[in-house]
């Protein structure tokens, strides 16, 4: 069955065209994710328009081409320049640019490169061993869950906006009251038109998502007149030669780093919200703490590198697993993914890979090949790179602007679609000028539908409320989102206030009862480990007298960096 | 205890969520089914309004938001500038794209914008107008000749036929 499925998603995968155009996409990702403030998100939003009219084969891996190549783009522009491409790459430029200094710019991008394509390719591997299994545990949800799922997602999202929590939450909820405009999803009656006609079809979701993103991103980035005049890179590198054969050796004696930064990668994928931009970071501090010479960290040492790039391109792999397990999408990246797919009728759920097969293989393999495609179109793209940083900032924007119009008329022949994105573009500058994270409200436009649409199936069923905190899964995310609210308290406390030291055993053992309800025996085998583990921690804390840990390197606001 | 930025953006979600409070009343009902269709919307505005009001609170009892513009009003239009004026150029593209159309309001709205940014002097003019032509030029025969996209003509369009 799965070699069934393999031969023919290749058959529908591997034709002229879709390798032209992921070869494209892995070439337009790598170009954007190396320009300094044009992330690959912006260019997957980008892309959309052109997939309309392709195959959903064809769309998806175009996309995964732009989202794969735009991972590792910001490398470049890290190690060449010091300014990371993309928040993706931040923690790459610590010691990319220190080593580049140093004379050796070419073996520093050989190793972000090798390190991008084995992080990527142990992700591929996850992603086609997990994403099947979590499917199965997916199948498993009732609306109750999915419901809870839904709110979970937009806590821990909204929690990653750090000290902001309250305007991450108002978010949030804005995004849902958004989704909320136009037609009643459950019985077709107009809502909050306010006597406007024009309203009651409501707003399309990817004029929404490209105004509240690339939109309101592109006229934060031509706010100051003499920024926008200047070229994209001050820096006018000579192209450089990459070291192919010597950074692959490194990358591969350094196998421990590379795994570890991978997993790193892939579990912070798997989490709502948390993308690459955190994942990069995280590696590279535990790649530091694990480290015999940690000193020499920042000074342009091989393991610097690994650690972020292969991070950052494992998470890509992380947040397919949800989207294709659960059919929720827990970032931008897989939210527009999803969107592509309902443009063709196609609508993710748990039972997405058994319904449709050829896809979802589809997926699996173009995010493999994406990977190789990227190994080979990085030194082309170099050359690409240093001719792009050469452009002005406000000549790009007015042309992409132009084009976010184009592109958002293609989706649906609708003038008024053009009059969606102006108003969300408005709004989500606006938004982001007063401090307001834009993640969360992207999500909540995305999830409200579907929350609403699984609490009317809920209510259907029964109108008592006692399932979502009875039933397992859903008490599971509820005890999620109950933690994730207090998590950046947690986080901005932890080396200052003593009560940070019960969090997470606390967080085990309040996962311990969801867990040990849920059905087989590996579940409950694993709530009583959580629970041991918790009073474990607890005691240990307690013994030693309630000393503080020294803090670590987490950034504070991730989610909107992406 | 003062106004500032946010307790402004605050007022403003209050009143947005009144508005749509009220006008969640003039929702229909459905006569079938377990939940109204002004059950979610109220799930969400409930909360949305309570955050809403202790944000306004909070905000009275912090200092001065971080970026906050000083110079009141104008000092407010000073800093954001080029984004008002480039929604503006947006807003009058949209407007006028039964009149002009995506190419020729395309071109225009391009052209703007550039020499908003990049000057007004001969040289720049010449160099924006041709990124604008070549650039508008080239989307609009790749959405219209290889996608198939019937973009909008414009009346313009029209008229120039008419005339020929």
């Amino acid at each position: 069955m799965i070699i069934e499925n393999i031969l023919n998603a290749s058959a529908e995968l591997f034709t002229i065209s879709t390798v032209i155009l992921m070869m494209v996409g892995v070439t337009a990702g790598l170009i954007a994710g190396a320009i300094p403030g044009f992330t690959f998100a912006m260019a997957v939003v980008l892309v959309l328009p052109f997939t309309f009219s392709m195959t959903p084969v064809q769309g998806l891996a175009t996309m995964i081409g732009v989202y794969v190549g735009g991972l590792s783009g910001g490398l470049m522009s890290g190690i060449l320049t010091g300014i990371p491409g993309t928040p993706s790459s931040v923690a790459t430029t610590f010691d990319g640019f220190p080593m580049a200094r140093k004379g050796q710019p070419g073996l520093a991008l050989g190793i972000g490169v090798w390190s991008s394509f084995f992080g990527g390719v142990i992700s591929a591997i996850v992603l086609v061993l997990v994403a099947p299994q979590l499917a199965l545990v997916g199948l498993e949800f009732q609306p109750w869950d999915f419901f809870s799922l839904v709110l979970f997602a937009l806590t821990v999202t909204a929690s990653l906006a750090g000290d902001q929590l309250l305007k991450g939450l108002i978010s949030g909820l804005l995004g849902l009251l958004a989704a909320t405009i136009g037609t009643d999803v459950i019985f077709g009656l107009p809502r909050f038109t306010f006597g406007q006609s024009g309203l009651e079809s409501g707003f399309s979701f990817l004029p929404v998502l490209i105004g509240l993103f690339a939109f309101s991103q592109l006229l934060s980035d031509t706010r100051d007149t003499e920024a926008a005049r200047k070229p994209l890179s001050a820096d006018e590198e000579a192209v450089v030669k990459i070291e192919h054969r010597k950074a692959a050796i490194l990358v591969l004696k350094r196998w421990g780093n590379l795994i570890r930064s991978s997993i790193i990668g892939i579990f912070v994928g798997i989490l709502p919200a948390a993308g690459s931009s955190i994942s990069n970071i995280l590696a590279y501090d535990q790649a530091k703490k694990a480290s015999k010479t940690p000193e020499k960290f920042g000074t342009g040492i091989e393991d610097g590198i690994i650690a972020p790039e292969s991070a950052n391109n494992a998470t890509a792999g992380g947040t397919l697993i949800v989207m294709m397990a659960l059919g929720i999408p827990g970032d931008i990246v897989t939210a527009i993914m999803l969107g592509a797919l309902l443009i063709h009728d196609v609508v993710p759920s748990p039972s997405f890979i058994e319904d449709q097969p050829i896809i979802a293989y589809s997926i699996f393999i173009a995010f493999f090949v994406a990977n190789f495609l990227m190994l080979g179109l990085q030194s082309i793209t170099l050359r690409g790179f240093v001719l792009i940083t050469k452009v002005r900032m406000y000549m790009l924007a007015a042309v992409i602007l132009f084009y976010c119009a184009i592109g958002v008329f293609a989706l649906g022949n609708i003038t008024f679609d053009i009059w969606t994105l102006f108003i969300f573009g408005v709004l989500g500058f606006a938004l982001k000028m007063m401090g307001f994270p834009i993640v969360p409200m992207i999500l909540g436009v995305v999830l409200g539908t579907i929350a609403e649409k699984n609490l009317s199936q809920a209510l259907a069923i029964t109108t008592d409320l006692a399932p979502f905190f009875t039933r397992p899964w859903s008490l599971f995310f509820i005890t999620l989102g109950a933690f994730s609210i207090f998590y950046p308290s947690y986080q901005k406390q932890r080396s200052e206030k003593t009560w940070t030291l019960a969090f997470i055993p606390l967080f085990l053992m309040a996962l311990a009862p969801s867990i040990f309800m849920m059905e087989g025996v590996i579940r409950p085998v694993v709530a009583v480990g959580f629970l041991l583990g918790g009073l474990y921690l607890l005691a240990k804390r307690k013994q030693r007298g309630w000393v503080l840990e020294s803090p670590s390197m987490v950034p504070d606001h991730p989610s909107d960096r992406e | 205890m003062h106004i500032n930025r946010d307790a402004i953006v605050a007022i403003v979600l209050l009143i947005g969520c009144g508005l749509f409070i009220n006008e969640s009343f003039a929702i229909k009902e459905a006569t079938f089914g377990q939940m109204s269709s002004a059950l979610w919307p109220r799930i969400i505005l409930a909360p949305l309004t309570l955050l809403s009001l202790i944000f306004f609170v909070k905000s009275l009892f912090q200092e001065r938001s971080e970026g906050e513009q000083k110079g009141g009003f104008v000092g407010w239009l000073k800093y954001y500038k080029n984004p008002i004026f480039v929604f503006g150029f947006f807003a009058i593209f949209v407007a006028t794209l039964p009149f002009f159309g995506m190419l020729v309001g395309g071109v225009l709205f391009v052209f703007l914008t550039l020499s908003y940014f990049g000057g007004w002097d001969s040289r720049s003019l010449f160099l924006h107008g041709l990124i604008a032509c070549a650039t508008v030029g080239f989307m609009w025969s790749v959405f219209t000749f290889a996608l198939g996209v019937i973009l909008p003509q414009g009346e313009l369009f029209y008229g120039v036929i008419k005339g020929i």
